[in-house]
C-alpha cells in the first residue's frame, strides 16, 4: 500500500504533493446513569490528499484506498485554479526527507487488553460515583483511539506512525433541591492503559467536591484578582495565548501578526511558555506530525519575550521561521491544521501560600471546565473555585466563567507557582470543520492573574 | 433491501443500519485571497443490532462489510438490555429539498460565487481583511432496519459565510446564507455587513448593570442551547431538567413561539425522517411561551413510557456524525416573527447591547438554562450604536430572564453556529451585564 501510495504521490502534477491513509480503530464505552447506553467497537480506513500547484492549494478527502490516485489528480487541477485567484504564491518551507516508522510501544497498550476488562474498569468507577447519594446522574466514558497512518509525498518521504490515545473521562453530577452541578474527571491521556487503573482515590476526591459544590454559592461578578490551579492555568495560557501562537491563525490576520513580533515583551520576566510535544506521556505527546515533519519543543515566551510560535511548512514559509512539527489532523476526515502539542507554563518560584495571601478580594479558581477564544479575546470556565478575603481561602463557589483579552492578561500575570501538574486529557476544538482534538496537553503551576472579569448572574 | 440487512437477520434479533454518501467542494478565503479548495467522497455506515435483547453498535469508513455484523454482535453480548425495538416500516412525509443543479455544481463555479461577493465588499470596504467560505454539497441517506423500515433521502445545499474581523480584533461581523439550490450573490447580506462592520470600527464598554439586550438571530443559540438542554428526553430521564412536570406552564415570555420544523422544502437541512428513521414532524416545543413538550429519540422515549417524536440525531455538543449514537436533538428550529423590526428595537434603547454571539457558552451552567459569555456584539447608546463591546460580559437565566421580552422582530435569518435556527431579533428587558 505505501509504495503504491508514494508512487501516486511523485507522479502527481503538482508542485509539491502528499497523501496520508489511515487505519483506525476506536472503542467507546459510554455509561449514563446506571444504563450502559453505548458499547461500539469501530473500524474506519481514510485518506487525505493535499496538492500545491503554481501558488494555490487543494486538499481532498475520500473513503476507500482505490480512490487515492483520482483524488490526487483533482487535488492537483484544483490547486491550479487555486493558483489564478492569488496574487501571492502559497509555499511550503523545504523539510528533510524521511523514510522512516514510528510505531508505539507499550507494556500495556490499550489494542492488547479484553472489552471485558474495559468494561469492568469503566463500570467500577461509575458505581464508585453511583454510590454517593447526592449524585443524580453519571457520564463516564471509555474512550479508545488506536490510528495507524501511512505518509508518503512528492518529495520521496514515507512514514509509518501510530497515534494511539486511551481516557476514562465523564461528568459526575449532583443535585439538591434546584441546583444542579457538574463534575468533570479524566484518567489516562496516552498509551498505557495501566494508567487507568487504581485511580479510586482522585475520583473519591472530585465526587466530594461534586457534593459540596451543590451547597456552594454561585460566583459574584466583577473584576478581579485570581489565582488559577494548575488545571486552570493550562487552560488560560491555551486558549488566550496558545491559539495566537498557532501560525495559521496569524497567517492571515495582518492586524494581530503585526502586534505580535518575535522578540516583543508579552509578559512579565517571570513568565516562559513552551510547546513540546516530545515529553512522554502527556496527550500531546508525539514524534512526527501529519505533515511528516518531526516534532520538537518550541519555547514560546522566554522570560517574558515572544520567542517563537508553531508552524506548518506553509506558515513557516510564510513566516521564514523553523519548521516545529505542530501539523495535525483528527484523522483521515480531516486536513492537518497547526495546533499545540503540549504547552506549558513553566515552573516558577512562588509557593501556594505566597499566592494566596497576595490577594485581599479575589478567588481561587479550580479545574479547567473549557473555553473559548476569539483573536484576542478569551472565556474559559472553572469547575470550582473559593473567595479569597484578607489573604485568607473563603467558602467554595460555583458556576464561575471569565473572560479577558489576551495583551493585557498576559502582563497581568504576576506571580508563578513553584508547582507543575499536566492534565490526563486533552481537549480543544478549532478549524472548519471544527477538528475536536483529544491530543492537547495542557501544564502549568499555579499562577496569579491581578485583574480578569468574571461573569454571573449573581 | 440492502444485503447487509439480509445478512445480519440471521445472526442477531434486530438490526438497523445507517448509510451515508456525500460529495462537497469548499472554498476558503483569507485575508481577502482564496486560501484553498477543499473537496470530500466519503461513504460511511453504521450498525447496530440487539441480540438477545441487548444493544450493540458498530461503524465504518469504507469497513469490511463481513466483519461489521460480527463486531455489532460482539458489542451487543457486553451491552445493556435494549427498552426499545428499531423502528416499523412507516410512511414518510414527501420534502423535497434536491437540486441537481446544486449537485453538479464544480469548483470553479463556487470560486465565482466567492469572487462576486469579495469583489461587492471590497468595493466598499477595501480596508476589510475578508474571509469567505462557499461551498456545495450532496447528500444521501438511507436507513434500514430489521424491522421493516426503509427510510431513503437526498439533498443538497449552497452555502455562503463571509465577513471579517474588526480591525486590530479577532472578533467581527459574520454573515451566511444557504439554499438548497445554487445561490446568487446575497447582496442584502453584503450591505448589511457594510454596514455593521462600520459600526464595529469604534469600541465601547457599557455599564455593569442590568441592561436591555437584543438577541440578534446569531445569538439565538445562548438561549435555544439551554432551552435544548431542558426539553432533551435524556435529562428528563435523568431527572436533571429544570422543565420536568412544567408543560402546559408558561416557562418563557407570551411573545416567543418555538417550533422544531424539518419539513421545510427550501431548507438544505430539511429531511423527513430522523436519524432511526422514524417520520418527521412540525411541531411546536413552545407556544406562546408556554411549554408544549419534549424531545425524544426511540431509546429515551421507551424509557419515559412515551413514542419518538421523530428527534434522534447523531450529533453531540461538539461534533457528531455517523459515528455518534443517536441522541434527543431539534431538527431544525424556528423561532417565529413578532411585529417589531431590528431598527425600531435599536431606536428604542437608551442604553443597551446588540448580541451577535457570546464566548465560551460551553464553559456555563447550560443544562440548569443558564449562560456567561464574553458578549460579542454593540453597544447601544440614545437610541444608536456607539461601537462593538469591549471587556463586557453577559449572564443570564433564560426561564427568568427570557419572560421578559420586549419585541420580536418581523425579520428573520438563519443563524448558524452551535445550534442554527431560523430565528427573528429578540429584544430582552433586563441581563446582568459586567462591564465598565
Amino acid at each position: 500500500m505505501k509504495d503504491k501510495l508514494s508512487r501516486i504521490a511523485t507522479s502527481t502534477a503538482a508542485d509539491y504533493a502528499d497523501i496520508r491513509y489511515e487505519k483506525n480503530h476506536k472503542t467507546r464505552i459510554s455509561y449514563r446513569g446506571r444504563a450502559l447506553s453505548e458499547v461500539a467497537s469501530y473500524e474506519t480506513f481514510g485518506g487525505h490528499t493535499r496538492a500545491y500547484a503554481g501558488g494555490g492549494k487543494a486538499v481532498a478527502t475520500f473513503s476507500g484506498a482505490n480512490r487515492a490516485e483520482t483524488m490526487a489528480a483533482a487535488v492537483a487541477a484544483s490547486a491550479r485554479i487555486a493558483a489564478r485567484h492569488r496574487d501571492k504564491p502559497l509555499r511550503i518551507a523545504p523539510a528533510p526527507v524521511l523514510i522512516s516508522a514510528f510505531p508505539i510501544v507499550s507494556d500495556s497498550h490499550p489494542s492488547a487488553v479484553s472489552m471485558e476488562e474495559k468494561l469492568a474498569l469503566a463500570a467500577h468507577y461509575n458505581d464508585l460515583i453511583l454510590a454517593e447519594p447526592l449524585v443524580a446522574t453519571t457520564e463516564t466514558d471509555y474512550d479508545e483511539f488506536v490510528s495507524h497512518r501511512v505518509f508518503v509525498n512528492s518529495e520521496g518521504s514515507v512514514i509509518e506512525y501510530d497515534v494511539v490515545i486511551a481516557n476514562i473521562v465523564g461528568r459526575i453530577v449532583t443535585k439538591k433541591g434546584d441546583v444542579v452541578q457538574r463534575i468533570r474527571f479524566a484518567f489516562g491521556g496516552n498509551e498505557h492503559f495501566d494508567r487507568l487503573i487504581g485511580r479510586e482515590e482522585d475520583l473519591r476526591r472530585l465526587i466530594d467536591v461534586a457534593c459540596r459544590l451543590v451547597e456552594a454559592q454561585p460566583a459574584r461578578s466583577g473584576r478581579y484578582p485570581v489565582i488559577l490551579d494548575p488545571s486552570e492555568a493550562g487552560l488560560f495560557v491555551h486558549e488566550a495565548f496558545g491559539h495566537l501562537s498557532e501560525s495559521d491563525s496569524l497567517q492571515n490576520n495582518p492586524s494581530f501578526r503585526a502586534r505580535l513580533n518575535l522578540g516583543d515583551d508579552v509578559g512579565q520576566p517571570i513568565l516562559n511558555v513552551s510547546d513540546d510535544p516530545t515529553r512522554n506521556g502527556l496527550p500531546g505527546s508525539y514524534p512526527i506530525d501529519d505533515e511528516g515533519v518531526r516534532a520538537v519543543r518550541t519555547p514560546l515566551i522566554t522570560e517574558g519575550r515572544l520567542t517563537g510560535r508553531l508552524h506548518s511548512r506553509e506558515t513557516a514559509s510564510e513566516f521564514g521561521e523553523p519548521l516545529t512539527g505542530n501539523m495535525r489532523a483528527v484523522d483521515a476526515q480531516y486536513t492537518p491544521i497547526v495546533r499545540m502539542s503540549n504547552i506549558l507554563i513553566e515552573q516558577g518560584q512562588s509557593t501556594f501560600d505566597e499566592l494566596v495571601s497576595s490577594i485581599d478580594d479575589g478567588y481561587y479558581l479550580v479545574g479547567a471546565k473549557g473555553g473559548q477564544t476569539s483573536g484576542d479575546q478569551f472565556t474559559f470556565g472553572a469547575q470550582w473555585g473559593f473567595r479569597i478575603e484578607g489573604g485568607q481561602l473563603g467558602p467554595m463557589v460555583r458556576d464561575i466563567n471569565m473572560s479577558g483579552e489576551l495583551f493585557s492578561t498576559l502582563k497581568a500575570i504576576s506571580m508563578v507557582g513553584d508547582d507543575v501538574a499536566f492534565g490526563e486529557r486533552g481537549g480543544c476544538g478549532k478549524g472548519s470543520p471544527m477538528q475536536l482534538n483529544r491530543m492537547s496537553g495542557k501544564g502549568a503551576p499555579h499562577i496569579r492573574i491581578d485583574d480578569v472579569t468574571i461573569g454571573g448572574i449573581a | 433491501m440492502n444485503p447487509l440487512i439480509d445478512r445480519a437477520r440471521s445472526y442477531v434479533d434486530q438490526a438497523e443500519l445507517y448509510w451515508t454518501r456525500q460529495h462537497d467542494i469548499s472554498v476558503s478565503y483569507e485575508d481577502s485571497r482564496l486560501q484553498s479548495i477543499n473537496e470530500s467522497d466519503t461513504s460511511s455506515l453504521a450498525l447496530r443490532v440487539i441480540d438477545r435483547g441487548r444493544l450493540g453498535a458498530t461503524y465504518g469508513i469504507a469497513p469490511d462489510r463481513d466483519r461489521l455484523v460480527n463486531e455489532a454482535k460482539q458489542a451487543a453480548a457486553h451491552g445493556d438490555p435494549a427498552p426499545f425495538s428499531f423502528a416499523p416500516e412507516a410512511r414518510y412525509p414527501e420534502v423535497a429539498n434536491y437540486s441537481d443543479r446544486a449537485a453538479r455544481l464544480s469548483s470553479e463555479d463556487v470560486v465565482a460565487l466567492c469572487e462576486a461577493v469579495r469583489t461587492r465588499i471590497l468595493a466598499k470596504r477595501p480596508d476589510a481583511s475578508l474571509r469567505v467560505e462557499a461551498g456545495t454539497a450532496a447528500r444521501h441517506l438511507d436507513i434500514e432496519t430489521t424491522q421493516g423500515a426503509a427510510a431513503t433521502h437526498r439533498s443538497s445545499e449552497m452555502y455562503i459565510w463571509f465577513g471579517a474581523p474588526f480591525k486590530g480584533a479577532g472578533i467581527g461581523v459574520y454573515k451566511v446564507a444557504a439554499g438548497v439550490t445554487p445561490l446568487n450573490p446575497p447582496d442584502d447580506l453584503v450591505d448589511e455587513f457594510v454596514r455593521w462592520y462600520g459600526w464595529g470600527e469604534a469600541t465601547s464598554t457599557p455599564r455593569t448593570g442590568r441592561l436591555p439586550v437584543v438577541f440578534a438571530p446569531n445569538a439565538a443559540s445562548l438561549y435555544l442551547l439551554p432551552l435544548w438542554a431542558g426539553l432533551d428526553g435524556d435529562a428528563v430521564d435523568k431527572g436533571t431538567s429544570p422543565l420536568i412536570g412544567r408543560v402546559g406552564e408558561a416557562i418563557l415570555s407570551p411573545l416567543l413561539t418555538v417550533v422544531d420544523d424539518p419539513l421545510r422544502a427550501d431548507d438544505p437541512e430539511a429531511r423527513p425522517f430522523d436519524d432511526e428513521a422514524i417520520p418527521c414532524q412540525r411541531r411546536p416545543l413552545i407556544h406562546r411561551g408556554s411549554l408544549t413538550g419534549f424531545l425524544f429519540d426511540l431509546r429515551t422515549a421507551a424509557l419515559q413510557g412515551t413514542a419518538s417524536t421523530g428527534n434522534a440525531v447523531k450529533r453531540a455538543l461538539f461534533g457528531g456524525g455517523t459515528e455518534t449514537a443517536p441522541a434527543p436533538w431539534p431538527m431544525s428550529l424556528v423561532v417565529e416573527p413578532g411585529d417589531s423590526s431590528f431598527d425600531e428595537m435599536v431606536a428604542d434603547l437608551d442604553e443597551g447591547l446588540v448580541l451577535l454571539g457570546g464566548l465560551g457558552f460551553h464553559s456555563g451552567n447550560y443544562p440548569q438554562g443558564q449562560f456567561s459569555v464574553q458578549a460579542v456584539g454593540f453597544h447601544v447608546q440614545g437610541g444608536r450604536v456607539v461601537g462593538r463591546l469591549e471587556n463586557t460580559m453577559v449572564s443570564a437565566d433564560i426561564y427568568t430572564d427570557l419572560a421578559n421580552v420586549r419585541a420580536v422582530s418581523r425579520e428573520q435569518r438563519r443563524s448558524f453556529g452551535m445550534l442554527g435556527a431560523l430565528a427573528p431579533y429578540v429584544l430582552v428587558d433586563g441581563l446582568q451585564v459586567t462591564g465598565r
